[in-house]
């Protein structure tokens, strides 16, 4: 059973007098386990896609289905309590709560969870080894650099065991050495906890570590390459 | 946690949310301040009121107050006043003879009342005693002397050791002239209660207008405690149903409205302030969620109930308003409690303040049961002031909000 099912996803937004066709009929499925890249230039949909995949945003027609529960008709209600149970999100610009140390900031979603607390501890304790950010545990964002930031963000995302997890431009802002080793960490989870990692990227070193790479254009998908270890590509 | 980010999030931008606090603590330092000046202004007119001009409970024959007729009068007033010294709640109670009267001197002339006393007894009721500016309260035992206050003096033109000539009338209604000499000048904080009243000795008086042995116009009680009033007028009424039981209150209603209606426009004074305050509030928070568009999309992106978002800014606001007002009560509790007992000298305006009855120096003095009136209307203002910031945070789209947008 895939994870994601994206059948015929159209977003128009008509903020102007022109409309605008962000998404036009979008077909889609993701399989538990899947490091997928979504690439293509800007304007062409990535992140509309990744909104609605993540039910920040609702389409104009069509349905995103997660495991079978549509999350298209989600009251508003509903559908935040599937996001915090269901979806990890990594943004751009690492989005951490600037207040709360490093271990509060991951604790926090499992507190909206209503994890007990050791659990919690012993999550937080795990996932910022595996980050190698043990020694950060009670440092405020503002201390790291931006590859500390969104390796803190990556940690947080998995937090809350999530079945899949949306990372819209994670590494837009890092230099190359943190961009290789969040893809690194973030492969490595992948593997690790079977989680389904979906990217929106521009970046040919994301792309190179995707196992599979789609590509919009003018809000449709116009290739889905599936690559294997030995650089072998087939399309699908 | 929600808790601790409100907390943190107060100081995360700490010049903008120090603005707010301290407009915050001297606006409601203003209000209590003035409030607590107020008060103690109105509680002093009172106190003046009951110590120098009614006491606490007066006992006349019913019709006297109208017109001071002296055919209304208490006949067995010392035994009255033994009864009355009886009661477990009674400081003191002394008979008086009151009679209206014209005082002349050789270059002017006015209306008066007469006060006839027993100076030691009429002490006790009376802070009169306590007052003087010039001479002595009945030093010496000589016949026909008078107190009289400053402002009569000044208006008699007549100084200490002075002759003032009192025409009154008998019982009989004969008028007959009496001559007395100011033995002391007192001061009161009530400059028309210093023009009317003199005090003369209780058997000058009798003896000049024919008064019965052993009869007065009125009792003065005073009593130990302000709050036993009401109860002790109730026994009196009941013990001397022929006689008319008044209380302070029902002497001097004006002084009950003053105290009563101050002490509602300090809770209108202290809202308007807050009131005001609501809007700085709002101000402030609104740029503290404009400036975390981001961070507020992250949360509600990740699964953060909007009402907890909401939760949260309101709870940010209700912690930056009571942080303001616990530092501002506690300034003002402390500069109350300086004044309350070294006073506010008004000496400056002492001339027109007299004249309102009021005293030239002030004891600000509060109630503990504002305090927490005002910490409650500050918790009140400060969620409404919440709600529109709140409001604006959970209106935000998450997709868009989470880019800055």
């Amino acid at each position: 059973m895939p994870v994601i099912e994206v059948k015929q996803l159209k977003k128009t937004y008509n903020e102007t007098m022109v409309p605008v066709h962000a998404l036009n009929g979008v077909d889609l499925t993701f399989e538990k386990g899947e490091f997928t890249a979504i690439v293509g230039p800007s304007g062409c949909g990535k992140t509309t896609l990744l909104n609605m995949m993540g039910g920040l945003d609702r389409p104009t027609s069509g349905i995103v289905t997660i495991e079978n529960d549509d999350i298209t008709n989600m009251k508003a209600g509903e559908l935040v309590d599937f996001r915090l149970n269901n979806i990890g999100f990594i943004f751009q610009s690492y989005n951490l709560i600037p207040v709360l140390t490093v271990k509060e900031n991951i604790e926090f979603i499992m507190e909206l969870q209503h994890r007990n607390r050791k659990e919690m501890e012993d999550r937080v304790r795990y996932l910022l080894e595996v980050m190698g950010l043990s020694d950060k545990i009670n440092v405020r964002p503002r201390y790291l650099s931006g590859g500390q930031q969104q390796r803190v963000a990556v940690a947080r995302a998995l937090a809350s065991k999530p079945k899949f997890i949306l990372a819209d431009e994670p590494t837009a802002n890092l230099d190359s050495k943190s961009t290789d080793i969040l893809l690194d960490l973030m492969a490595e989870l992948n593997q690790k906890e079977n989680v389904t990692f979906v990217f929106s990227t521009h970046d040919q070193r994301v792309m190179d570590k995707a196992r599979r790479i789609i590509t919009l254009e003018d809000g449709k998908v116009i290739s889905d390459i599936k690559q294997v270890k030995s650089n072998e590509a087939r399309h699908s | 946690m929600l808790v601790q980010i409100a907390w943190r999030n107060i100081w995360r931008n700490k010049i903008r949310s120090l603005v707010i606090i301290i407009a915050v603590i001297l606006g409601l330092w203003g209000g209590i301040f003035s409030d607590a000046f107020m008060q103690g202004m109105a509680e002093q007119q009172v106190y003046s009121s009951i110590h120098t001009e009614t006491g606490h409970l007066q006992l006349n024959a019913p019709g006297f107050l109208l017109n001071h007729d002296m055919q209304l009068r208490i006949g067995d007033a010392d035994s009255v006043v033994e009864q009355i010294n009886r009661l477990p709640e009674t400081e003191a109670a002394a008979a008086t003879i009151q009679i209206t009267a014209m005082a002349s001197t050789a270059s002017s002339s006015t209306g008066i009342i007469v006060n006839g006393i027993a100076p030691d007894t009429y002490a006790k009721v009376s802070d009169i005693s306590k007052l003087m500016v010039n001479g002595d309260y009945f030093k010496n035992d000589r016949k026909n002397m008078v107190v009289v206050g400053q402002q009569l003096a000044d208006k008699l033109r007549v100084k200490l050791h002075s002759r003032i000539v009192l025409t009154l009338q008998t019982v009989t209604g004969d008028i007959i002239y009496g001559a007395f000499k100011i033995e002391g000048i007192y001061r009161t904080h009530n400059s028309e209660f210093d023009k009317q009243m003199i005090y003369v000795q209780k058997d000058d008086l009798q003896s000049l207008v024919g008064f019965p042995s052993g009869a007065a116009s009125l009792v003065r009680v005073l009593l130990q405690k302000d709050d036993d009033t009401k109860e002790v007028a109730e026994k009196l009424r009941s013990q001397f149903p022929a006689e008319q039981v008044q209380t302070w209150i029902e002497l001097s209603p004006m002084q009950q409205v003053l105290s009563g209606t101050m002490t509602q426009m300090t809770i209108i004074f202290v809202g308007i302030i807050l009131i005001a305050l609501a809007f700085g509030i709002v101000n402030t928070m609104l740029m503290a969620v404009m400036d975390r568009t981001r961070e507020i999309g992250m949360l509600l992106s990740i699964g953060m109930r909007p009402s907890k978002v909401f939760g949260m800014i309101v709870l940010e606001t209700v912690f930056l308003s009571l942080t303001g007002a616990v530092v501002g009560i506690l300034i003002s509790i402390g500069t109350i409690y300086w004044f309350g007992k070294s006073g506010i000298n008004l000496s400056m305006i002492a001339q027109g303040a007299n004249a309102m009855g009021y005293n030239s120096v002030v004891y600000p003095t509060l109630g503990a049961g504002f305090y927490f009136q005002l910490a409650i209307m500050v918790v009140v203002v400060a969620i409404i002031a919440g709600l529109i910031p709140a409001r604006r945070a959970i209106r935000l789209k998450p997709a868009e909000a989470v880019r800055g947008d």
